[in-house]
């Protein structure tokens, strides 16, 4: 068998074959969304008190993808808990420009064990300042 | 001779004849069905000099109040009144002037219906319409060749996992969020005073209104998680390295700009929760060191979260940030076709 004959069986066409894949994946989540959108015809988002500046209510919280972060403010230095975030999303851009090696084994390992570890706290951080 | 011409023009007295064939064909049976019934037309046809004087009588009586009702119709009058109470059917020339009529316009049908049905034996091969449609574009601008290479590029097989689709789930949810943000924005008014009655008016007033939210609300949260798995994979598989930086760098940017959608579409509802989380969220961004009180006031708008606090969010929420998104995102794309997906090791 020619190497062009090898290439050609690993792959498939994008259309039809991998775009109804995707299309089946598609259907899937606007399935999900229509759902979403007969419960809430039901139990709606709702709104609670209307905004009022001059009650400040007893436990303020950001969006819960802030809830992380902002837990992590009330327990390290000001200054330092905002130039870290900064520093990290600094240092997460130009992260390819860093690490540049090629691949291995190792390195992937490496990678999906820190990966882990960082989802566990942010969650941890996340359900924490959820409940604090 | 020009054949497209003659051909529309017979299809239009083609369609005119159809209608007076169809008339013809109903006024015949009507007339047989009167014949049957032995009612005869000149009696039936007379000229009643008193039927409009009693419509008239009747009209009076209703809009005065008289509470006398309608007699109901005859089954057996003639439904076409204009004519027939002027007493123009006793004659012989309305048939006459009517089977002419007709008659032409039927003969002038048939000789269509040939002249179509003539060509049937060199008529060329049936082309379906999505394909004549293709083929005009294509005389035109040449678009069968980049379609092609852009629909047959082919996928290595082990790009077709399932986490690989990650990153299109986000492009998806974010398309649901252009959609219903724009109908949510039909009815939004970002205004301190009007802002949380308007949310109102949508959960319950405005059909599949609460729906809609609720699609907006959590695909956000959906968009959000689905942005981060999608970052952790690339992150865990190394997708992101040579010859691929800048396609981490703009996935990054994007991950930042679902973010600052998030902050800024939290206070919109203008409720005390999302009042007092963009006061808070705010707040992390002014503990910036030197110019951070800048930039609390360039957020804010003032010292405080206000009405024009909410006008700037508004603005950043459905003007800059699409704008931004969309091109970041247009990059992202071309960037991934053009390298294709990384091979895992």
């Amino acid at each position: 068998m020619t190497e062009s004959n090898e290439k050609q069986e690993k792959t498939i066409p994008f259309y039809p074959d991998h775009f109804m894949s995707e299309f089946r994946v598609t259907i899937a989540i606007a399935v999900i969304l229509v759902i979403i959108g007969a419960v809430a015809l039901i139990y709606p988002v709702g709104l609670g008190e209307p905004a009022d500046e001059l009650k400040t209510p007893e436990h303020i919280k950001p969006e819960w993808y802030f809830l992380g972060l902002y837990q992590l403010l009330k327990y390290i230095p000001k200054t330092a808990g905002v130039l870290l975030p900064i520093l990290g999303v600094i240092l997460v851009l130009i992260w390819p420009f860093i690490d540049k090696k090629p691949d291995t084994k190792r390195q992937m390992r490496i990678r999906l064990i820190g990966s882990i570890l960082f989802t566990i706290i942010l969650v941890a951080l996340t359900i924490w300042g959820e409940v604090s | 001779m020009s054949i497209p011409h003659r051909k529309i023009f017979s299809y239009i007295l083609l369609g005119v004849a159809l209608v007076g064939v169809i008339f013809v064909i109903t006024s015949t049976v009507h007339a047989q069905r009167m014949k049957a019934e032995g009612i005869s037309l000149s009696e039936l046809y007379q000229p009643d000099p008193n039927l409009a004087a009693q419509a008239l009588d009747s009209l009076n009586a209703n809009s005065s109040g008289g509470g006398e009702d309608l007699l109901p119709p005859d089954p057996f009058q003639d439904q076409c009144l204009h004519c027939h109470i002027l007493g123009e059917e006793t004659r012989l020339w309305t048939p006459f002037i009517r089977w002419a009529t007709f008659g032409t316009i039927a003969l002038v049908f048939v000789f269509a219906v040939y002249q179509n049905a003539s060509v049937w034996g060199n008529r060329k091969p049936w082309v379906p319409i999505v394909t004549r449609v293709s083929e005009w574009l294509d005389a035109r601008y040449q678009t069968q060749e980049f379609l092609s290479t852009f629909l047959k590029k082919p996928v290595p097989i082990w790009a077709t996992r399932w986490w690989y689709c990650l990153g299109g789930i986000t492009a998806f949810l974010f398309v649901v969020q252009g959609i219903t943000g724009v109908l949510l924005a039909f009815y939004y008014i970002p205004t301190p005073e009007e802002a949380y009655a308007s949310i109102q008016f949508i959960e319950s007033q405005v059909l599949f209104g609460a729906s809609i939210r609720a699609i907006h609300h959590w695909s956000a949260n959906g968009m959000v998680i689905m942005c981060f798995a999608h970052l952790l994979r690339v992150f865990i598989m190394g997708a992101f390295k040579p010859p691929r930086e800048l396609n981490w760098s703009s996935g990054v940017l994007l991950l930042l700009f679902t973010l600052a959608f998030g902050l800024t579409g939290y206070l919109l509802p203008w409720d005390q929760r999302a009042y007092w989380a963009s006061t808070v969220a705010t707040e992390i961004a002014g503990a910036f060191p030197h110019i951070g009180e800048l930039i609390l006031v360039m957020l804010r708008v003032g010292w405080n979260v206000t009405g024009e606090t909410l006008s700037r969010f508004y603005a950043m929420h459905i003007l800059v940030l699409p704008v931004m998104i969309i091109a970041v995102m247009g990059l992202h794309f071309i960037m991934v076709r053009r390298q294709g997906v990384t091979q895992p090791l």
